[in-house]
Parts: C-alpha cells; structure tokens; sequence
C-alpha cells in the first residue's frame, strides 16, 4: 500500500511536472529567417497540439498556419557548459485565444509582421539580428509538433540576460496556494471532520459499553443454568 | 464564444476558491477566539456569547470584505495578460 502511494504520487507529480513544462514560457535567443505560411491537415493525435482557429475565424478540419523558422542558440549543455552553435528551430504563431493555454494571443498576425521585419534585419549590422522568442510548448519532430510563439524582442547580441519573471512569481504563487490549501484542509479537518469521528467514536464506546452490560446481564442469567459446583 | 467560457468557468472556479477562503478564514477567527475566552474565563460573559459577538464582529469589519479580492486580482491580472501579449 505504501510503495503504491508513492507510485501514484510519481506518476501525478511527473504529469504536473509536464504539463507545467508544456505550458509555462520559455525564452530562446535566435536569429529569424523566415515567417511563412503553411497549410497543415492535422492528424488525430497532434490535434491536441495545435490551437483553434484565430479568434473570430470559423473552424474547419485545415487550416493554413503561421510558422516562423529560425536558428536558435543552443541553451548551455546540462545547464552550465555553454555553447555557441546554433540548431535550427521552427515555431507556430497561433492565436490562443482566450481559454487554453492562458496566454490571451490574439496578435498572431502582428506577430507574423514583426517576425518578417525580424528575418529582414542584416546580420552583418551592429548588434545582428538576434531576438528573444517567448514561447510555449515543445518541438517534436516525429509527431510535427511546434511550439508556439508569444512574442519577440529584438537584442543586441547572442549572450542576453534573461530573468524568468514571469516563472519566478508564477512558482512562488503556486507554493503559497499549496501551503494555503494544507492549512485550510488541516484547520477543516481540527475543526469538522475530528470533533465528528471523536463523538461517532463516543457513541460507539458508548453502544459497545451497553453492549458489555447488556452481555453480562443475558451471561449472568446463563450462569444460573449452570452447574454450581465448578 | 470563448470569452463568455472564461467568464463563467472563471467565476465558477473563483467562487469555489472564495468560498472555501470565507470559511476557513472564519473558522481561524473563531479559534482564536474560544483560545481567547478559554485564556481568561470571565464571568461576565458565557463561552457561546464572547465566541458569538467576536464572530458577528469579525463579519461587520474589513477583513471579509477584502476576499472579495479573490474575484478582482484574476480579472485584472487577465486584463493585464491581454494588454502584454497583444502589444508589441
């Protein structure tokens, strides 16, 4: 029962571990190539991975979508071992619309411009034509899966400072509403659920003491029937 | 459509959060209170009474009413979002 615990706590922390991976926002440091457009029948399962329609078109099976190509910076090997190379990397530029994931994008088109302004920038000029994509989501070749573009920022160079505001609150806030929702069960608990087990375990003391009483005076009457001479 | 969704889930959801704020809020307060009258035990006033009038108090004043930040913190941390995202 104990291993079983654990195991299910793995599993539900590895879920939330995911979906947190998936859906908070990331920043890559790239150059901009290209903004285009493509036209994108989704399979069953990569549907899930995909947002609706822009917000105030209609929804059909395809659509054509928004992409921005671009080389990323490789982010620092295991976390510190820093490295030059660029890999190249492809986002959607979706609208999210207002339910799922909360981004509430609905400048994908303004974005599109931006990136192409982006890609148009010399790379020979000071400073190049490096930017900060914001983005959420993942790249998974095997089942073409994009993430999803935010937005971007121009940057001087190809070693920004980047602050993960937006996480750093984010992951303070969720370990306060953690904290909240324990003290709230465990006040619910100090004050509903154990002063209601105590007196259900009263009565039961109680029933069970009748219960003693009640025995010995059917057992009492037993025992005259008994023999004397034991 | 999906902004008629986020308002009502989102008020759904909220009010949950809300409720269960309100009552754990004033059960604390009213601990605090029976701990306060189990401190002292004075005659002029019964267990019940002292806990009653602390809780009746404890509704009239600000803190209560401050909860209601649970519905207005989300709607303008969203209308924030919104205005973020979509400038450039």
């Amino acid at each position: 029962m104990h291993r079983f615990r654990i195991i299910i706590r793995l599993v539900a922390a590895a879920i939330l571990g995911l979906l947190l991976h998936y859906v908070l926002p990331q920043h890559d440091v790239v150059q901009i190539t290209q903004a285009d457009t493509r036209r994108t029948d989704f399979g069953g399962f990569n549907r899930w991975f995909y947002a609706q329609a822009d917000s105030g078109s209609v929804e059909l099976a395809n659509r054509d979508i928004l992409y921005i190509f671009a080389d990323k910076k490789k982010t620092a090997l295991l976390g510190f071992i820093a490295r030059d190379a660029t890999e190249p990397m492809v986002y959607r530029n979706e609208d999210t619309g207002w339910i799922w994931p909360p981004y509430f994008k609905f400048d994908s088109s303004n974005l599109h411009a931006q990136a192409a302004s982006q890609a148009r920038r010399d790379v020979n000029t000071e400073g190049g034509n490096w930017a900060i994509i914001t983005h959420y989501g993942w790249r998974i070749p095997f089942l073409s899966i994009f993430p999803n573009a935010v937005d971007i920022e121009p940057t001087d160079g190809p070693n920004p400072r980047i602050i993960p505001w937006f996480n750093i609150i984010f992951f303070g806030l969720l370990l306060f509403a953690f904290g909240m929702v324990r003290a709230m069960w465990r006040q619910f608990r100090e004050r509903s659920v154990d002063p209601m087990l105590d007196s259900a375990g009263d009565q039961y003391d109680e029933f069970q003491a009748g219960v003693a009483e009640k025995r010995s005076g059917i057992s009492k009457w037993f025992d005259t029937w008994r023999s004397r001479s034991k | 459509m999906g902004f008629i969704k986020l308002v009502v889930f989102g008020f759904i959801l909220l009010s949950v959060v809300y409720l269960s704020l309100a009552v754990y809020s004033r059960s604390v307060r009213r601990e605090k209170l029976e701990d306060a009258w189990d401190a002292e035990k004075p005659d002029s006033i019964t267990r019940a009474d002292f806990v009653a009038k602390g809780v009746n108090d404890y509704n009239a004043g600000l803190r209560p009413k401050l909860l209601l930040l649970v519905y207005v913190v989300p709607a303008i941390f969203v209308a924030v979002v919104v205005y973020l995202t979509n400038t450039n």
